[in-house]
């Protein structure tokens, strides 16, 4: 508390410009921040704090994923319908493709929440990887060379 | 006293100016990420070897809870089955109508043919019907309480509806 008092009477005799703007940096309580220990009141020590401001960490990645996420959801949602209105080649591989990127992004949400460690989620995600583009690479394959997704629904649904 | 804390806080100001860095006092900002931050949470936690207190266990169920985790458990159900599927058509010989020949002839029972498909179609259903209820949280629609529990029985609802009309078709 002293410090703050201090500060101001400085900050008061230079006209009190900056010094006021980086004033909530400067009291930790009210920082918020990623603080490794709660600190006590009426502390006045050290701390180590994380503070990431867009300058520090500028990527966009984790935002950019969870939102291709949500549109790949939508677009599989109307590709069920879509599927089953008028079922073509177009839908059978648009169908190949977004089924398997919802559920490699899916499965790799789970990874991340139950596989911990670096080297054990790095290769984690990499057998996700071979089995997801295996999976698309069977799909697209069955497109091809067999009836397609559609006309396979419809087969099995006959019998 | 005043004097040597007002040199120390002028020299604070001092550098705050020339260094484009935050100044904390006495403090040391690091730019680490959340995923060092993560690591190591994880390596103090395991290398302590400290016993995991009861959760899943002891906590009371609620139905939201369920249905989340049902969510993610017919997620990987039907991944596996896509992937089954995927790989199946890659690796196994012969082609479709072939396979589905094999199983005409196995001559099951329709009462069996039909819990199948109402098998099949279940879980798919429960996960598009959670999923579009998960698609309107993300619009930051229904995340009371209370609507949490009608939009997770409408979803139940809509799933035994819809299952059992597509096992009928």
């Amino acid at each position: 508390m002293a410090v703050l008092l201090r500060l101001s009477v400085l900050s008061r005799a230079q006209g009190g410009r900056a010094l006021f703007l980086r004033a909530p940096v400067v009291r930790p309580a009210l920082v918020s921040a990623f603080l490794q220990d709660q600190p006590m009141p009426g502390w006045c020590g050290m701390q180590h704090i994380h503070l990431s401001p867009s300058r520090y960490s500028d990527s966009k990645a984790a935002s950019l994923h969870w939102t291709g996420e949500r549109v790949v959801s939508v677009l599989l949602l109307g590709l069920i319908p879509a599927a089953y209105l008028n079922p073509c080649s177009a839908i059978d591989y648009s169908l190949a493709a977004t089924l398997t990127l919802h559920s490699h992004w899916g499965l790799g949400q789970v990874v991340t929440d139950y596989v911990h460690g670096a080297a054990t989620q790095k290769a984690a995600k990499a057998g996700i990887l071979a089995l997801s583009a295996l999976t698309f690479a069977g799909l697209c394959y069955f497109n091809y060379h067999d009836v397609g997704i559609c006309k396979a629904v419809a087969m099995l649904w006959k019998l | 006293m005043a004097a040597l804390f007002l040199r120390h806080a002028g020299r604070q100001y001092l550098r705050a100016h020339l260094s484009p860095q935050l100044v904390i006092r006495n403090a040391v900002p690091m730019g680490t990420t959340a995923k060092e931050e993560m690591e190591r949470f994880w390596n103090k936690n395991t290398s302590s070897n400290r016993p995991l207190s009861p959760h899943i266990t002891i906590y009371s169920w609620s139905l939201p809870m369920a249905m989340s985790i049902c969510h993610r458990g017919t997620g990987m159900a039907l991944s596996a089955g896509v992937s089954l599927f995927g790989l199946s058509a890659l690796l196994l010989p012969g082609n479709f109508e072939g396979h589905l020949d094999l199983v005409k002839a196995l001559c099951l029972a329709p009462a069996l043919i039909h819990t199948a498909k109402f098998g099949l179609a279940f879980p798919l259903m429960y996960h598009i019907w959670n999923g579009i209820r998960h698609l309107i949280w993300d619009l930051g629609k229904g995340l009371k309480i209370p609507q949490l529990y009608q939009s997770g029985v409408v979803v139940l609802v809509l799933t035994v509806l819809s299952s059992a009309g597509l096992a009928a078709m």
